[in-house]
């Protein structure tokens, strides 16, 4: 938990003046608070009896009532300004550090997970250091509270314990009586979804049909149920919040009839009654002190899953440029994962399949080739440069990759075909789709290239022919395709087939591949068996060979592995 | 198929109306809301009173037992207006479920309709985001009744309470309250947008977050780390200035606070020497200063941070769920096709008025009985073809008759179309056999025979299983979706791929039944053999359209020789892998 701490105290530090600012008016405005009954209560007795004193007691009531309002605004102000520029600063922070480790973090956070620790954790971290400031000065008009009233009467200090005590198992019987309500709540919200969701899946049934009232009525099925539930816990909470609700009220009650009989006695005076009844108000807020003693652990909390992120390595980049070159690409003594001392040389401008049974390490074999993830031991060079010592900038003008799931980020079509590119004009964009035989159905959405994502809902097949202009509009050496034609149809296929062989025939091409005609069309074929080469031969060479052959037929057609077959 | 794109309705949504409506929907309600009130805040009526008389007439004149009688008068409010809370929240809650129910419906019917028409559900995930805004605006609207409620009746009690004790001194109260009141609701549309503008960048920042998380591998791939932080960076300082913008109206927001709450207090201080020859005792002081300090502030404050955020946190609920609103409903005048020959006229057919056609001046006659199959790349526009025959796109130009009937006319049983995703409901297999139109068991039985459907119904025990779309694999799924089919009246029947997932035998079967079956076919066919079987087979490749037999097309159309001589491999038969 030490290095949490050692982020929470970074984000201190980084919250800004406003954090002192809020330190200043929290602790100022929290004792002025705590002598405002006292000093109203003085100003009450000396008007009363006429004293001259009394204006004086209610010029300093009129001070501290300012001084509080003041400190109020400028806390409110402070708190808000050091929580947002806090978080900001971690925020900022972790989303470069994520972005520099890559897909490694998805294969360590998955990625819902990861959006929290961004989002609602970081924020919390940000808000810490308001939390921690907050329930310090609470703690001053509680204390303060309890302890005047003790100076007052010891009396009225334990019955306002007493109470206390009651008002926290009332919320521990809560909490236990909503979980289980809770539970049957979300139930029937899940199953309203659950039915909403099926009836999504059929939409186009149920709009031939003309049956969307009756599905709505299906859907809502658990209306009832859920009204029956809903109304439980709003019971329960009706409960809880009144017997808490009235204990404070009623402490009040005890502690003025104990007060008025030592007023009657003569040991009181009316002020100072009236002073007792209002810091038995402010003792009893030692419930929202706790509170913010709950929010730093939490804010620890989230601080150390926060730090988790930080923690992973980024990927560190070189800074060299590409020296002009056909993209010869040699792996050199490569190991890595499941992969073992490959040397291989593919000569500029060539074009390789590579083929295997799943699991023989297909997808790792791509990745390495472009650096996607680094070898273990050994070296991926291309034109004479290793990868590991290329810029960012080159690598990313050198390497186009494309896959079978491509995840398109942007908010155009356009952006996503030219994401991350220097200069992404639309001639470029254009011919990268043209020669992904995106062009066509881009063109025939609502608003073309300039179509927001949201506002394209794609097929299996669509997607991966824009994931396939995105990579013919990086890769200007080489370009790695990853499964990433399976979801084409044959014509398709075919098509991108020819713009691989004819415009692209200058690049580099490594073509991760299940169908035999895709490796016979290819220049080489590297066959990988059991995380080795097992051989790296032209395709009709190889065919004689019937474990060769049995590579292909072992692969069962993609149609059902593919989860979005392309469909018109 | 794509989605449609449907302008979203921007401008003033009429948020107000729901929220009227859960009001207004039981005035009884309102009735129970408005007489436990009164209960609820009988303190607040009483409390300055009970202390300044407990005071004066008891304790300070000697009587203790008056003061005593005086102060169990208070406690006994206190029990009373916790009695009246728990029937306020239970009052609340019968008038925001109905609203929230209101808004299911809303969402649901909505969604339904939209993806109805575009063909295409959201994910599961747009799903969830609208229940959540809905239970939002549930909790918001409960919050924002609560606390004007409370703070009305508090402050009528109060006054009421402080007239009781010494008129007088609302002179020195209420031109400070109303004063800080004024100031609040002054400045409550700065503090709206503010808090308006920090929910919506904290929304686009999640987003934004989650686009990222999702897209780590491909960001890295075209080493657009750079950029991508560059833009979610942007994000997520316009989250933080919003923060702080809305921290800075908040503030403001406290003075009023101070102007309403605490000021009364000060002034009544100032004002006691007059107060005090007015005949007041020390008692009636203090307890004009409980009534201010311990109802009147409090009030105040609460009616400040409820409605600064929970009113905000409701409009833009409310605006989220009425922007969901789906395509009005079809129209009336629905007509009975005679026969079920389908005729397109000169259709053209776009996404958007900025896209290029789809189809592009199609003319194409089927007759009455005729068997059509449609072929051609995916994307092309068979399933918006589909889709226009049905009735459900309608074109853009040009006509699409069935029966002699615009195809957007034609009651629901006129024609079933059948995609390739089946819709499985959650219910009996009897439900899902009989969705389209009810029919005897004989009948029944002869559909399940004929579309090959038999082993399942043995395998489920019967028609009366239960069964959802999970228990069932995508080619039972279809199985089931053809049996319905079959059972309907309708005599035309467009097959959008729907046999994708059986195997070539029992498509065969299938498709072969519908044959038997009469009336007219149109499949958009997923492998060769159901081309072949058709009468005639139209060939769609973007621009043009051809028909013809398949020797015919064989020799004259390059595109269906293509496609008809580069099957997949594995599996010898698919037009489309």
């Amino acid at each position: 938990m030490r290095t949490a701490d050692r982020l929470v105290t970074q984000t201190v530090r980084n919250g800004g003046p406003w954090l002192y600012v809020l330190a200043l008016t929290s602790f100022t405005g929290a004792f002025t608070e705590l002598t405002i009954p006292f000093l109203l209560g003085r100003t009450v007795d000396g008007l009363a009896a006429a004293d001259p004193a009394g204006g004086t007691w209610l010029g300093a009531c009129a001070a501290a009532v300012t001084l509080t309002a003041v400190c109020d605004v400028l806390g409110v102000q402070a708190a808000g300004g050091s929580g947002a520029q806090a978080t900001q600063w971690l925020r900022l922070r972790v989303l470069r550090h994520v972005l520099g480790v890559g897909p490694a973090m998805t294969r360590r956070f998955a990625e819902g997970d990861l959006v929290t620790r961004m989002g609602v954790n970081a924020e919390e971290v940000g808000h810490a250091p308001e939390s921690i400031v907050t329930g310090a000065a609470l703690i001053v008009p509680t204390v303060g509270g309890v302890v005047a009233l003790t100076l007052i009467d010891p009396w009225l200090t334990l019955t306002l314990l007493a109470g206390l005590v009651l008002i926290a198992l009332v919320l521990r019987a809560f909490l236990h009586t909503t979980t289980s309500i809770a539970g049957d709540y979300q139930k029937a919200q899940g199953d309203i979804a659950a039915r909403l969701v099926d009836a999504l899946a059929g939409a186009r049934t149920i709009a031939a049909a003309g049956t969307e009232d009756r599905e709505r009525d299906r859907v809502l099925t658990a209306l009832p149920l859920l009204r029956l539930h809903a109304m439980d816990m709003w019971r329960a909470n009706a409960l809880a919040g009144v017997r808490a609700g009235a204990v404070v009220p009623l402490l009040e009650v005890a502690v003025l009839s104990v007060g008025g009989l030592q007023l009657a006695s003569g040991d009181l005076t009316v002020g100072e009654l009236y002073a007792a009844a209002r810091y038995v108000a402010l003792g009893a807020g030692m419930g929202a002190a706790l509170g913010y003693v709950n929010r730093l652990a939490r804010a620890r909390a989230a601080a150390g899953r926060v730090t988790e992120l930080v923690a992973e390595r980024p990927v560190p980049y070189g800074g060299h440029p590409l020296p002009p070159g056909p993209g010869t690409l040699e792996l050199r003594g490569v190991t890595s994962d499941g992969l073992g001392e490959i040397d291989l040389v593919v000569p500029g401008g060539c074009s390789v399949a590579v083929v295997g049974r799943s699991g023989s390490g297909k997808s790792l074999f791509a990745a390495l080739a472009g650096r996607l993830v680094d070898p273990d031991r050994g070296e991926v060079v291309l034109d004479g440069v290793p990868l590991r010592e290329l810029s960012a900038e080159a690598l990313g003008a050198a390497v186009g990759y494309a896959f079978e799931r491509p995840v398109l980020v942007g908010d155009t079509v356009a952006d996503a075909i030219g994401l991350g590119l220097a200069d992404p004009d639309p001639g470029t964009v254009r011919t990268a789709a043209h020669a992904a035989c995106a062009d066509a159905f881009v063109r025939r959405l609502p608003r073309g290239y300039g179509t927001p994502l949201d506002d394209a809902p794609m097929s299996g097949g669509e997607r991966q022919r824009l994931g396939l202009a995105r990579a013919f509009a990086h890769g200007e050496r080489l370009l790695v395709l990853d499964d990433a034609t399976s979801s084409l149809d044959t014509v398709t296929e075919r098509q991108v087939g020819r713009a691989l062989s004819g415009e692209l025939r200058h690049r580099t091409r490594l073509i991760v591949a299940h169908r035999a005609a895709t490796a016979a069309a290819a220049d080489r074929v590297v066959w990988l068996d059991g995380g080795r080469v097992r051989a790296y031969d032209r395709h009709l060479t190889l065919w004689r060979n019937p474990d060769y052959r049995a590579v292909f037929q072992a692969v069962p057609p993609p149609r059902g592995s593919s989860p979005q077959p392309e469909v018109p | 198929m794509k989605g449609r794109h449907h302008a979203p309705f921007r401008g003033p949504y009429p948020v107000n109306r729901p929220v009227l409506r859960a009001l207004g929907r039981d005035p009884l309600q309102l009735l129970r809301l408005g007489a436990w009130s009164v209960a609820e805040t009988a303190p607040a009526l009483v409390v300055g009173l009970a202390v300044a008389r407990a005071i004066d007439e008891g304790f300070a004149a000697g009587r203790p037992a008056t003061g005593f009688a005086w102060l169990a008068v208070l406690g006994g409010a206190w029990l009373v207006a916790a009695v009246g809370a728990r029937q306020v929240v239970l009052a609340v809650a019968s008038i925001v479920e109905p609203f929230r129910e209101d808004l299911l419906h809303h969402v649901v019917e909505g969604t339904l309709r939209r993806s109805a028409s575009a063909g295409r559900g959201p994910g599961t995930a747009a799903v969830a985001r609208s229940n959540l805004q809905v239970e939002l605006a549930r909790d918001a609207l409960a919050s924002v009744i609560t606390v004007v409620r409370s703070f009305v009746f508090t402050a009528v009690s109060v006054v009421l309470g402080l007239a009781t004790l010494i008129p007088q001194v609302l002179v020195l109260v209420l031109p400070p309250f109303a004063a800080g009141l004024g100031l609040f609701l002054l400045s409550l549309p700065a503090l709206v947008r503010r808090q308006r503008d920090f929910i919506v960048a904290d929304e686009r920042t999640a987003e934004s977050f989650a686009a990222m998380a999702g897209g780590l591998r491909d960001i890295a791939a075209c080493r657009a780390g750079g950029r991508v932080a560059a833009s979610v960076g942007h994000r997520v300082v316009e989250q933080a200035g919003a923060a702080r913008a809305l921290a800075r109206v908040t503030a403001l927001r406290t003075v009023s606070l101070t102007v309403g709450g605490r000021l009364p207090a000060l002034l009544i201080l100032v004002g006691t020497p007059w107060l005090l020859r007015q005949g007041a005792g020390a008692g009636v002081i203090l307890g004009a200063l409980v009534y201010v300090t311990q109802s009147l502030a409090p009030a105040l404050g609460n009616l400040v941070q409820g409605l600064g955020m929970s009113g905000v946190r409701l409009r833009v609920a409310l605006e989220r769920i009425l922007r969901s609103s789906g395509p009005p409903r079809p129209v009336a005048g629905l007509r009975s096709p005679s026969g079920a020959g389908v005729e397109l006229d000169g259709v053209t057919f776009a996404y958007g008025p900025h896209a290029e056609p789809v189809i592009s001046g199609l003319d194409l006659y089927v007759p009455d009985g005729d068997h059509i199959a449609v072929v051609g790349p995916s994307g092309i526009g068979k399933s918006t073809l589909a889709a226009l025959v049905t009735g459900v796109l309608p074109p853009d130009a040009g006509r699409v008759l069935v029966g002699g009937v615009p195809a957007g006319l034609v009651v629901p049983a006129g024609r079933v179309l059948i995609p390739q995703e089946s819709y499985i409901l959650r219910g009996s297999l009897l439900e899902n056999l009989t969705y389209l139109a009810p029919a005897p068991r004989r009948a029944v039985d002869d559909a399940v025979a004929a579309v090959g459907l038999t082993a399942l119904v043995a395998r489920l025990g019967g028609y009366s299983a239960e069964i959802h779309a999970g228990l069932l694999s995508p080619a039972e799924r279809q199985l089931v979706a053809l049996a319905r089919a079959y059972l309907s009246p309708a005599r035309l029947m467009i097959l959008d791929e729907a046999t994708c997932h059986l195997d070539p035998v029992a498509e065969a079967r299938a498709e072969e039944a519908f044959t038997r079956r009469g009336g007219t076919l149109v499949v958009v066919a997923h492998r060769l053999t159901s081309a072949l079987r058709a009468r005639r087979i139209l060939v769609m490749d973007g621009t043009s359209v051809r028909l013809g037999g398949h020797e015919e097309l064989l020799a004259s159309c390059p595109l269906y020789a293509d496609l008809a001589g580069h099957w997949n491999p594995s599996d010898a038969q698919e037009l489309v892998p």
